[in-house]
């Protein structure tokens, strides 16, 4: 028999390494006479997308389309300390860097083009590479001139933007006035069907609601959730290292369960931007907090289906059928 | 040679990602847009280059000869027939590179070769690297390699671990590092409760599996003393710094280039194949190379921990939380890693968005002889939510509440405190994702 | 011994050892290194080739069985400026994050689209089943074999291949 079950989780993670730790990034941008404006960050793309990210927020300040941007990351040698790629802090921690060197950039650029231009600021316009006054847009210099005419004075047109927030570290009760430099909060509806022969679970839906502030670039942070998501659920219902005396059994993908296109749910999201964090445009990180909800709300959605509690994972059909047994003996 | 500085050149190139994109060429608003991600270009055709995908002309290959005894005193270990192998270059063990000093991320506990004398502590400690001119030639000599060793108990439970009479897998004892919160009266507090639910949650061992396993490449530049390493880690200038002290060089005589990275998820925060690939490229003057295979990956390389969680929690009549008492116990197997802070985190946030006056709590993560445990995303908290999220649902049942009414009522707004009395001064919006939720759900007291 | 194989349309003839791997051969004597390794025993779909039509996990195969095969992976689609429909579409439904699974379920696209032009969502999803993905959840990697259907259908025919 087929039993449907719907169980509900909210979730928050205080995201950053925190705790006082020294964490913090540094970007620097540089504009190049060959048509190239070069990011340079040690962030560590690992699929997530900050190379992107940092492409994004670089191009609205500098009003210039994405496809000039190029992103050396990733060599000690060429970039400066941008922190881990992990505590979900990359799209705030780097996010920011970038953000304040692209904001040095700009001010740069009205800064040269008010000496080339012999004018001040408000007169001037910056748009799509270009620098002009605004009642002659035709006298225009591009930002690759622009670069040429500063590496001419010896000088190079870039600039450098590190974000360093503060946080503390906890007194031994745990207390601190800021541990974290800020949460994300998200909420997850899971629905289910158990097949009680089987106690296999069928993943049917799952609905999100993401409190992010403020979403740099959507697509990719559905790509986080549904991710995420799917690997909360892996853990909520098949992904255990079995490992007895010491020596792991299931070493290898044969007898390690992770789910596959055809376990997985349809999604629906919606993304809650209030834009009032301090991350970059509002934005605050999503990686970590898509994980968080799936299992408790998977645990959750099994109660609802057969009333019965699982306390320890994974929640596998085998435990399922266990479960059903012993109810059915006891009722 | 010229030939191989060539290719190298190209490989400091690869990971610069152009950005191409279609379809927002005309839009001047960048930020809040689906603009196409940089490096999908390169990923759908097979041209980006992760650290497996990099060779050069002349290269050597490594195999690891690793513990044969979860928890055992190496008594000694005879490389005499691994080293006729045709095709063997070198086998390097302990009493070779005696100033390497010990690695790790929040603790400096693991040894980068395991001497005679010495502890293995789990599966994954490495005994010997082995260098040859063929994969094939490195995993026979490596399967030659002879062992004896003198067996200890294995430690496999943190709870056994934590007894007085267990034996200490690390000199300073098998605790490695207690936290607490404290606030409030949580036992008044529990007493006034209407309902007081306790339960014991246990969580599992699982691997991050990212696609692409642990794999690298290093080449020494011996004119400028410095060691190219071609390999992934989440925190560039950290592992640098590891793998330099490691090896008492400066950290600019560690050049780490991170190619394409084939998924991480916290796994590729620890040290994996750097210190090996450094210490083969320097001693044999050629570019090595060095590929974890899944099974190696998966009982070398970091776990989510296992948590034990006890929480208590009380109500009052109208469903607000009077007080939690939680306790988080994690088995970090072998070593350190992150597990320092993983489990005290997810301690900090064992209340879950939910405000609550009276709270006590202590975290202790272990050493066991299982593979460490290190991070993965949720770093604790998804362990502690697997917890608290199923103590709200219970705690709304028995008060015949709807449990997204009853989690409503609880819910952090501006300015609430969390269990480590942070002030929330912005950017709280967590009452609004349940509110949408619901509706995107259609959510009507838990049944569709 | 000697083997004859035709890669990506080109005709290959190469010296193999019985042990060698198809896998191997494709990456290490052919330099096609978007074929992946993932784990090695044909669980994970990340070394994924289409072998005389077939999805065939090139672990698995000895590169003597391979003697006389007509082989295609992701270098013989398309190129960064000339992708093939399937790669662009992967790229549009942003389908790709670390992208480690990518040329196999790119792979495992085409054949089920060669097979099946007009898929329902069920089937797309059994068409990727034997390829693990560990970033994206599939339901972008769905979106895009569901895009790529559209747009080959509008196509009329696969002007690539």
């Amino acid at each position: 028999m087929k039993k449907f079950g719907r169980g509900m989780a909210t979730i928050m993670f205080g995201f950053g390494y925190g705790e006082g730790f020294p964490d913090h990034s540094i970007a620097s941008i540089e504009i190049k006479e060959d048509e190239r404006i070069v990011i340079r960050t040690a962030a560590a793309d690992v699929g997530q997308g900050v190379i992107t990210t940092v492409i994004q927020i670089a191009a609205e300040i500098l009003r210039i389309n994405p496809n000039y941007f190029e992103v050396v990351q990733g060599d000690t040698h060429k970039t400066k300390n941008s922190g881990s790629t992990s505590a979900t802090r990359q799209t705030y921690f780097t996010g920011n860097a970038v953000k304040k060197a692209a904001e040095d950039m700009l001010a740069n650029l009205y800064h040269y083009g008010s000496l080339e231009f012999r004018s001040n600021h408000p007169e001037i316009a910056i748009e799509d590479g270009k620098i002009y006054m605004y009642d002659d847009p035709d006298d225009y210099i591009t930002y690759w001139e622009m670069a040429e005419r500063v590496k001419e004075r010896g000088e190079k047109l870039e600039a450098e933007g590190s974000f360093f927030p503060v946080t503390y570290s906890p007194d031994e009760n745990g207390q601190a006035d800021k541990v974290y430099v800020a949460y994300t909060f998200l909420s997850q509806v899971i629905d289910i069907e158990i097949d009680t022969d089987t106690g296999i679970i069928d993943l049917l839906d799952v609905y999100s609601a993401i409190d992010l502030g403020k979403a740099i670039n959507p697509k990719n942070v559905e790509g986080q959730i549904e991710g995420g998501t799917v690997q909360g659920l892996g853990m909520g219902m098949m992904e255990d290292q079995v490992i007895r005396n010491g020596k792991t059994l299931n070493a290898g993908m044969t007898d390690y369960l992770v789910p596959t296109s055809v376990d997985v749910p349809k999604f629906k999201h919606y993304l809650v931007e209030e834009e009032d964090s301090e991350g970059p445009f509002g934005a605050k990180g999503v990686g970590e907090p898509t994980l968080i909800a799936a299992a408790p709300a998977l645990a959750n959605a099994v109660y609802d289906a057969i009333g019965v509690r699982f306390f320890d994972l994974p929640i596998s059909p085998s435990k399922i059928k266990k479960a059903l047994k012993e109810k059915e003996e006891n009722s | 040679m010229t030939d191989q500085s060539k290719r190298i050149k190209d490989y400091f190139c690869k990971h610069t990602t152009r950005c191409t994109i279609e379809g927002v060429k005309k839009s001047k608003r960048f930020v809040g847009h689906d603009v196409l991600k940089a490096d999908a270009w390169d990923k759908v055709t097979g041209d980006a280059v992760y650290p497996d995908d990099i060779s050069f002309d002349d290269m050597l290959y490594i195999k690891i000869k690793r513990a044969v005894h979860p928890h055992a005193i190496l008594k000694d270990i005879d490389i005499s027939r691994a080293k006729k192998v045709q095709g063997v270059v070198d086998i390097i063990v302990a009493e070779d590179i005696p100033d390497v000093r010990q690695f790790g991320l929040i603790i400096r506990d693991q040894p980068v070769l395991i001497a005679p004398g010495e502890k293995m502590r789990y599966m994954g400690d490495a005994l010997a690297i082995v260098v040859a001119e063929t994969k094939e030639a490195a995993k026979k000599a490596r399967d030659l390699i002879k062992v004896k060793v003198e067996e200890l108990e294995v430690i496999t439970d943190p709870f056994r671990a934590m007894e007085d009479d267990a034996p200490n897998i690390h000199p300073d004892g098998n605790i490695v590092i207690t936290h607490h919160l404290n606030r409030g009266d949580v036992d008044t507090a529990f007493k006034d409760s209407a309902i007081v639910e306790e339960n014991r949650y246990q969580t599992q061992f699982i691997d991050q599996l990212p696609m692409q396993n642990e794999a690298g490449v290093a080449l020494y530049d011996e004119r400028h003393g410095v060691v190219d390493i071609w390999a992934a880690t989440q925190w560039l200038h950290d592992t640098q710094a590891d793998v330099a002290q490691s090896l008492r060089l400066s950290k600019d005589q560690v050049r780490i280039i991170q190619p394409t990275i084939g998924g991480a998820f916290g796994k590729k925060e620890d040290v994996s194949v750097h210190i090996h690939l450094a210490i083969a490229a320097m001693r044999t003057g050629r570019p090595v190379k060095l590929c974890f295979t899944r099974e190696e990956s998966m009982i070398t390389q970091s776990k989510r921990h296992p948590i034990t969680i006890i929480n208590k929690t009380g109500v009052d009549r109208d469903g607000y939380l009077t007080a939690w008492e939680t306790k988080f116990i994690g088995d970090t197997g072998a070593y350190a890693s992150s597990g320092p802070a993983v489990v005290h985190k997810g301690m900090y946030h064992a209340t879950g968005p939910y405000n609550c006056p009276n709270l006590r709590g202590v975290s202790h993560a272990v050493y066991t002889n299982n593979t460490y445990a290190g991070a993965m995303r949720g770093f604790g908290t998804a362990q502690g939510a697997f917890a608290y999220e199923q103590q709200m649902d219970i705690l709304a049942h028995k008060l015949n509440m709807d449990p997204a009414e009853f989690r409503l009522k609880n819910i952090y707004k501006k300015d609430s405190i969390t269990p480590n009395g942070q002030q929330l001064t912005h950017s709280v919006n967590a009452e609004e994702t349940i509110k949408r939720v619901m509706e995107l759900s259609d959510w009507k007291g838990g049944r569709k | 011994m000697q083997i004859t194989l035709t890669v990506n349309g080109e005709q290959r003839e190469l010296e193999v050892t019985p042990y060698t791997r198809l896998l191997d051969l494709l990456r290490e004597d052919l330099g096609l290194t978007g074929v992946k390794e993932g784990c090695g025993k044909g669980e994970c779909g990340a070394c994924t080739v289409i072998m005389n039509g077939e999805l065939t996990a090139s672990c698995l195969v000895p590169a003597p069985q391979a003697d006389q095969a007509e082989i295609i992976t992701v270098e013989g689609l398309g190129t960064r400026d000339n992708l093939h429909p399937i790669q662009e579409s992967f790229v549009e439904a942003g389908a790709v994050q670390c992208g480690y699974c990518i040329p196999g379920m790119v792979l495992a696209g085409k054949r089920l689209l060669d097979e099946n032009p007009k898929p329902t969502e069920k089937e797309v999803r059994y068409g990727l089943s034997g390829n693990i993905c560990r970033c994206t959840g599939y339901a972008k990697i769905i979106d895009a074999v569901m895009l790529a259907a559209d747009k080959l259908a509008v196509e009329g025919s696969d002007s690539n291949d």
